[in-house]
């Protein structure tokens, strides 16, 4: 246990963009802290005393930077002060992350009397995390009838179909990828450096891949490239270009280049006989796909785009 | 919705840029196949346009390098670039262009890296060529994928 939080708390403070962190007792109180500006307390104790009822993730911009705050359990709050110029987004992943490490860690309620604050604290846990050990039944080591695993399929990166419209989750080895210590983190650290990481900070089973390149204002291929090779080590989950070759793009790019239209204007002023057609233009059906749908040749499809294009229709290009 | 330059040209180019956008198997290389394009018009618009006429025979200096950019503006576009900046990186000559009329209406989503408009940086790079200037031209980032403005690095070797 004592290792296990040790890790997660290294995690910010090898990270560049963190200034410090505290890991609070749920009345507000730092038990550990590490370079956590002290004039910043107050301002947290205020914010847990608020929202205690119901806390959850939440942040707060100072002048210091931002402090991202998220309750680990019913004991214990992790406060972080990340760099000002940190997108928010990146921050409350990074955040996010380290919660999912303590998940598995079994924290003991805070002593009575401790000194605010002090790094010794992380050892006063650690036994009182031994004591209650040594007191309570053994958990079970390990998982019963864990199936035998497979074969481990050697993959590389050309296997894995990726589009900036794929959405990539989080692997079985994520964990260890994003662990400091793992060869894998070291792997991609001598391939990728610090992009590996952040990419893979971003990979939460709902952002596309260009929502992730866009948001860290990075070359959409450059993402797709680490998430192959992510995908290649089990790190992500994408989807794979079968053997038929099916799935494969049909030409060019990764993916096919296709123009849909994308419709953001009032609908409610769209005549009657054009609305079929104009709802249909969410930006993810090209024309000939909105034509098939609606039952009109295309020149048709293309005749109502071009009565609303003053109107909030636009064509977006895009790789599907 | 603002109105359209020229868009007999818009049209063809951007044909043309479908066409390299099927073909190609990643974004560098439709970006490189895009200034392949752009330096193989650069023969004709040399040849056919004042542009001989209105900058010196051989380019020397930086200032040299940003009085032929102006021209080639005003030539191709009768106007001039929204900036070009010498100061902040040393080696390389920056256009930027609010205007640019490559990429007018075009709207791309999850192609961040793509420079639609990499047409211009071969035809920039095919003239500098030309005038004797040895340089990479390349987009930095582009209206068409999100960026403010459309802007090229004139990196001198």
């Amino acid at each position: 246990m004592a290792g296990d939080l040790e890790r997660a708390l290294s995690k910010l403070r090898f990270d560049d963009q963190v200034i410090g962190y505290s890991l609070m007792t749920k009345m507000g109180r730092p038990f550990v802290s590490f370079s956590f500006p002290d004039d910043l307390f107050p301002r947290v104790k205020e914010s847990i005393s608020l929202y205690k009822a119901d806390l959850r993730l939440m942040t707060i911009d100072t002048d210091k930077g931002l402090v991202v705050l998220a309750p680990v359990d019913d004991n214990w709050i992790l406060t972080v002060l990340y760099v000002p110029e940190l997108q928010l987004g990146l921050a409350i992943a990074k955040t996010k992350n380290v919660l999912r490490m303590l998940e598995g860690i079994e924290l003991p309620p805070p002593p009575d009397e401790f000194e605010e604050s002090a790094e010794s604290n992380l050892e006063v846990l650690e036994s009182i995390a031994i004591q209650a050990a040594s007191t309570a039944a053994e958990p079970s080591a390990a998982p019963t009838a864990a199936p035998a695993a497979p074969e481990p399929e050697e993959l590389s990166p050309d296997d894995f179909l990726v589009t900036s419209s794929t959405v990539p989750t989080k692997g079985e080895a994520f964990s260890t990828a994003l662990s400091l210590d793992s060869e894998l983190y070291s792997e991609m650290k001598k391939l990728y450096r610090n992009f590996g990481f952040d990419v893979l900070m971003l990979v939460d089973g709902r952002k596309t891949v260009g929502q992730i390149a866009d948001s860290m204002f990075q070359p959409t291929e450059k993402v797709i490239g680490l998430l192959k090779w992510a995908a290649s080590k089990k790190v992500v989950e994408v989807p794979r270009v079968d053997a038929s070759g099916e799935g494969a793009p049909a030409r060019g790019l990764s993916g096919r280049f296709v123009k849909c239209p994308k419709f953001e204007g009032d609908l409610s002023k769209v005549r009657a006989d054009h609305v079929k057609i104009v709802q249909l233009c969410d930006g993810t059906k090209t024309t000939e796909e909105i034509a098939e749908a609606v039952g009109v040749p295309v020149p048709r499809v293309i005749q109502v785009l071009a009565i609303y294009r003053k109107r909030g229709m636009k064509m977006v290009g895009k790789t599907l | 919705m603002a109105r359209i330059e020229n868009p007999l040209l818009l049209s063809i180019y951007g044909s043309l840029v479908d066409k390299i956008l099927a073909e190609t198997s990643n974004i560098e290389e439709a970006n490189e196949r895009l200034r392949e394009l752009g330096r193989g018009m650069a023969e004709q618009i040399y040849l056919t346009t004042e542009i001989v006429e209105k900058t010196k025979e051989t380019i020397m200096t930086r200032e040299d390098v940003a009085k032929l950019i102006e021209v080639v503006y005003k030539v191709l576009y009768d106007r001039k670039p929204t900036e070009i900046d010498m100061e902040s990186a040393r080696g390389s000559v920056r256009i930027s262009d609010k205007d640019c009329i490559w990429c007018q209406d075009v709207n791309l989503e999850g192609m961040r890296g793509f420079g639609y408009c990499e047409v211009f940086s071969g035809i920039l790079e095919a003239i500098l060529a030309f005038k004797g200037v040895e340089a990479k031209v390349f987009e930095e980032s582009c209206k068409a994928t999100g960026g403010s403005a459309c802007s090229w690095n004139v990196r001198l070797t």
